[in-house]
């Protein structure tokens, strides 16, 4: 066999090789946002923001969800401190796009758009961003599969996913890892301009309602060295919800 | 070199009174020149930084004029594929309510987005809490201050302060504090920063912006975002990068700015009458040094040059110490004009520090120095002509030859013919100018001629006061006339100067009352600011109907007005009433039927306009005019032309239904309030003031007390005119003082030849003060004549080029009666060094002297 035809094959290996890693990725993450579906979510959360000193910050908010991923609905309201208390954020999450958010200020009677330029700024002050709070869909990202990796002991599927144009995201690829037992999503490193911009980790798993969840999800903004800490409680899955409370004419009601 | 090293500096330090007058004329114009345009530029250019500091890394800006627009417009930018950033803002200026603090400019923004565009830079309080959007957009009571007027107030983190809004007194509470930089330098540092949200309810904005404040999308040329932004809003949106506000700001500042222009320019051309009064003294007292010179070989072209070197060294020396003068009142007018443009324009700006550019200064010292070579031409000529022969020959010099009187006024003449051609050819702003120009020139070749004819019609009256001491002045004038009318001119130029300015004032002054007591007749303002030029803050519509209500109201007229671009000037736009406004204020037309000029612009056919803004516009009736508004362009005919002064820039009167289609904005600035004849204005005040106790700001002005106000305003327009006016005045007698004290000293040994035949010193005395009494009353009636002249003059440039208003000629007599005996007893005072130097000193020098 000749030099060329050498070359020749490895390289349809090599491609063979990224396709199968691509398709075997996207079943990996298809599989893992199907085992979270569910048609609604709720809980009580806990936000606790640690600064470089280490001075804790606490806010206390409740989430509701109608339907999952790409095709939910999403109702945050603030309880504490009393100084945010009824402050309410709606995000209506697309399959094909990023997500429509408004948020609603009691005290002054206003709602706003958080607009899609405005995604990347902090989540209030949080180690979140706006855009950290969409729901991801399978479908939003191209995925390769770059091999297996332990978190926290539990092995993973160590996953590439980059967003595709229609996205519009302010992080240019993502690492996630998928631990290999249940499909949970243990981290998430998230890049911007080929730099690591966040870390997010899942721990706490438990079975809920035959989900597997986390119920602490710290999230690091290593520009900063900060961390906030969302602890969920109360969780609970598939409880009857209305469509009209997912509606900006809601979120107005205190 | 040498020729100025051995002849000039000798004389100069022999004459340092006489060199300090002569470089004074000079400081004093370059001071003047100077002072005002660094002033000038030191206002806009704190306008400027507010602005830039204000727009931080915004690129473009979405504006509509003064009038804002829906919050709707927002979505429309931000989808924008060149957008990277598109931020909304109110700014208001608000009472800080701190003594001695004066305004604050609080800019209301959206924190969720904003600090993409503008760094904070917070530096002080709880992180957690003031870097926390969230606590900072929940509670609309938050706002961040500047260090520097933390510091200022001792204010810190958690501190209330107290603002007027119009929902009343409203206390906030200081959620953070911004480093002293950028952002937080704009203006002067008194700045705040508010949810926009919350500004838009305490500042009565209804769901509008003043502005988007755009970054583009990283990859995309501003321009190419600027047009396509242009396409997305349509004509009614200005989209201009920030420095544009800048250029709106120097077009509200042009008529101060040409005035500024045209007193800089008297003062110089003043100070060369000086320069050259002095120059052509230190001629004659030196020809007997030019001829021993010229004796000995010196040609002409070195004795020119000697004198114009040494009026170029005086020039430059004059003019650094103008300079610096002027670098040192700028401050002062800085803040004069800093309040000026508050009061008169409602711009928020401060120029906390004078700033100067480098060309302005080398432009200042070329002037000057320009300026006083130009001076010292003819001096300069007149040396080089010296015969050595004739070098002793004194006194022949200045006379002014019969050949001469006839050239002058044949070429007065001629030039006479050609102003009054200028003039009237109109059309063309240049040939009016330079008619302006011609008339100054002529009434300068006339002025020897006059002053000798003055001079000799003077005599007879000189001697019937003192027949001795009277002769001998008048025959000093007479036998000098270079001399006399060098000084004459002097002080005629800055009399002209002054009677114009006063003239103009007073007609300005009248007039503004006039329109007052027919425009402004109702019996009470009800205004959400004291500040009547504060449009920052407005009521809703629905006010209206509820002062109505009120027992003893008659009639409410609401009143919408901002300022629009239009033909790329800001102009202001009042929507009212129109039909309820003819009813009660009718103003005469100086164009259009008074009969259907209100019908048609009440039922929104037509549109009524200042005649302020038909002139600087050239708008005529019947124009079709076309205003671009956000919701689409109006295009009416201008079917009344009206006396108003609501604004320098001009005003467009529209039906207030029309301004609400195509702004959607029916917000009122001020509520025009007619009483019932029984009901009493204090009482009628009080419940209007009582019934939004609490719940809005609100100030009720009587007509007296907004009058008063708009006068207030006026003088303070005029007090710069006031300042103009000092200065001429302070340059007139500067002149008085220079020549008289020269012109003396020129006349030593002949004072002393009189001395040494026996005259007395009181004789002596007397013949100095009448002389210089003499100047003075030479000066005063050919600067009252001249000052007729340039009056009209003034006034044309005020109606064509500076404000647009029409104003009627009145010679300011009283003005005019009350420099008589300013002008009459500064030559007097003048008079009393040169008098008694002349009588102390001693014979023989005196006798020496040449």
């Amino acid at each position: 066999m000749s030099r060329a035809a050498l070359v020749g094959l490895a390289m349809l290996v090599s491609l063979g090789g990224s396709v199968i890693a691509a398709d075997e990725a996207r079943a990996i993450v298809a599989e893992a946002q199907r085992r979270t579906d569910a048609t609604s979510q709720s809980y009580e959360g806990l936000l606790q923001v640690f600064d470089g000193k280490g001075k804790v910050s606490d806010k206390r908010w409740t989430l509701q969800r109608q339907g999952a991923h790409g095709q939910s609905k999403m109702v945050l309201r603030f309880s504490l401190p009393a100084e945010v208390k009824g402050v309410a954020l709606l995000v209506v999450n697309h399959p094909d796009r990023a997500s429509d958010q408004w948020m609603w200020t009691p005290a002054v009677e206003r709602d706003r758009r958080i607009a899609l330029q405005d995604r990347s700024t902090r989540f209030f002050g949080t180690d979140f961003s706006f855009e950290d709070l969409e729901e991801r869909d399978v479908d939003q990202y191209d995925y390769v599969l770059q091999g297996d990796d332990a978190v926290d002991g539990a092995m993973c599927w160590k996953i590439q996913s980059v967003p595709k144009q229609s996205k519009s995201s302010q992080y240019s690829r993502s690492l996630v890892w998928i631990r290999k037992d249940n499909y949970v999503v243990a981290r998430i490193d998230s890049f911007s301009k080929g730099e690591p911009v966040r870390r997010l980790t899942y721990t706490n798993i438990t079975n809920v309602q035959g989900i597997w969840t986390a119920r602490t999800l710290d999230m690091t903004d290593l520009r900063r060295g900060s961390r906030t800490r969302l602890t969920l409680d109360k969780l609970q899955y598939g409880a009857p919800m209305k469509d009209e409370d997912f509606t900006l004419q809601a979120i107005r009601r205190p | 070199m040498m020729l100025l090293r051995l002849m000039s500096w000798p004389y100069i330090r022999t004459h340092v009174l006489r060199t300090l007058l002569t470089v004074a004329g000079i400081v004093l114009g370059v001071a003047v020149f100077v002072g005002m345009h660094t002033a000038n530029q030191s206002v806009l250019l704190a306008f400027n930084q507010t602005v830039d500091r204000i727009a931080g890394k915004t690129q473009l800006q979405v504006s509509a004029g003064e009038t804002g627009f829906n919050e709707e417009v927002l979505e429309t930018v931000q989808a924008s594929p060149s957008v990277g950033i598109a931020v909304p803002a109110i700014e208001a200026v608000v009472d800080s309510g701190i003594v001695g603090q004066g305004n604050l400019l609080v800019l209301g923004t959206d924190m969720t987005g904003d600090r993409g565009l503008r760094d904070y830079d917070l530096e002080a309080g709880d992180e957690a809490v003031i870097d926390d959007p969230l606590v900072f957009l929940a509670q609309p009571d938050s706002l961040i201050v500047t260090r520097e007027f933390a510091d200022r107030n001792h204010i810190v983190v958690d501190s209330q302060i107290k603002l007027g809004t119009v929902l009343g007194d409203r206390t906030f509470t200081v959620r953070g504090i911004m480093a002293a930089s950028g952002l937080a330098s704009a203006f002067g540092g008194n700045i705040a920063i508010m949810d926009i949200y919350a500004a838009q309810r305490m500042f009565g904005r209804g769901r509008t912006f003043d502005r988007i404040d755009v970054a583009v999308r990283e990859g995309v040329e501003v321009a190419t975002a600027q047009a396509e932004l242009r396409t997305q809003l349509g004509p009614g949106f200005q989209v201009d990068p920030p420095s544009g506000r800048g250029r709106q700001f120097e077009a509200m500042t042009a008529a101060y700015s040409m005035m500024v222009n045209i007193s800089s320019l008297f003062a110089l051309f003043i100070g060369m009458f000086i320069i050259y009064n002095s120059f052509s003294i230190a001629v004659t007292q030196r020809r007997s040094e030019i001829g021993i010179l010229r004796a000995l070989g010196a040609t002409r072209a070195q004795i020119r040059w000697l004198f114009l070197g040494e009026s170029a060294v005086t020039g430059l020396v004059g003019s650094l110490a103008g300079v610096l003068f002027g670098l040192l009142i700028a401050r002062g007018i800085a803040a004069s004009i800093g309040d000026l443009m508050s009061g008169v324009y409602g711009v928020a700006q401060r120029a906390e520090e004078v700033s100067t550019s480098p060309w302005l200064l080398g432009a200042s010292l070329v002037i000057g120095v320009l300026t006083s070579v130009v001076a010292a031409l003819i001096p300069a000529r007149q040396a080089a002509r010296v015969d050595p022969v004739h070098a002793l020959q004194k006194g022949r010099h200045q006379v002014l030859t019969e050949r001469e009187s006839r050239l002058r006024a044949s070429v007065a003449g001629l030039l006479a013919l050609l102003a009054v051609a200028c003039i009237a050819a109109g059309g063309s702003r240049i040939t009016f100018y330079l008619g302006y120009v011609i008339t100054i020139v002529v009434a300068l070749l006339l002025g020897p001629i006059l002053s000798l004819a003055l001079a000799r019609a003077l005599r007879p009256l000189l001697r019937l006061v003192r027949p001795v001491e009277g002769a001998l002045a008048a025959d000093s004038l007479i036998q000098s006339p270079r001399r006399t009318s060098a000084s004459v001119a002097a002080v005629m130029l800055s009399l002209a100067l002054v009677v114009a300015f006063a003239g103009m004032a007073r007609a300005s002054y009248n007039s503004i009352i006039d329109w007052m007591e027919t425009a402004l007749n109702p019996d009470l303002f009800v205004m959400p600011s004291q500040d009547v030029v504060i449009r920052t803050l407005r009521f809703p519509e629905d006010m209206g109907a509820e002062i109505a209500t009120v027992p003893g109201v008659r009639r409410v007229q609401m009143v919408r007005d901002a300022r629009i671009v239009f033909r790329q000037t800001p102009v202001m736009v009042v929507a009212t009433d129109v039909l309820s406004l003819s009813e009660t204020a009718q103003r005469p037309p100086v164009q259009g039927r008074v009969d259907t000029m209100y019908r048609e612009t009440a039922v929104g056919r037509g549109l009524m306009v200042s005649d302020n803004l038909a002139q600087l516009q050239r708008l005529s009736l019947g124009e079709t005019l076309e205003i671009d508004a956000p919701h689409g362009t109006i295009r009416l005919p201008i079917v009344g032309i009206v006396i108003d002064y609501s604004d320098q820039q001009g005003t467009i009167l529209m039906e207030r239904a029309l301004f609400k289609k195509y702004w959607h904005d029916d917000s009122v600035n001020a509520f025009r309030v007619y009483l019932d004849p029984s009901a009493q204005v204090p009482e009628v005040r009080q419940q209007i003031l009582q019934r939004y106790a609490g719940k809005r700001q609100v100030f009720v002005l009587t007509n007296a007390e907004l009058k008063a106000y708009i006068l207030k305003v006026t003088d303070q327009w005029f007090g710069l005119t006031s300042v103009q006016i000092a200065v001429a005045v302070l340059v007139a007698i500067l002149g008085i003082v220079n020549t008289l004290t020269v012109s003396i000293t020129d006349r030593r040994r002949e004072l002393g030849v009189l001395q040494a035949v026996g005259a007395r010193h009181r004789q002596i005395r007397g013949t100095i003060w009448m002389e210089a009494l003499s100047i003075g009353a030479l000066g005063l009636l050919l600067g009252g004549a001249l000052g007729a002249v340039n009056l009209y003059f003034i006034l044309q440039i005020v109606q064509h080029d500076i404000a647009g208003m029409r104003l009627s000629y009145q010679f300011p007599f009283t003005t005019l009666l009350a420099l008589v005996p300013t002008i009459l007893g500064a030559a007097f005072i003048a008079a009393l060094w040169p008098a008694e130097s002349a009588v102390r000193g001693s014979l023989v020098e005196a006798l020496e002297y040449e």
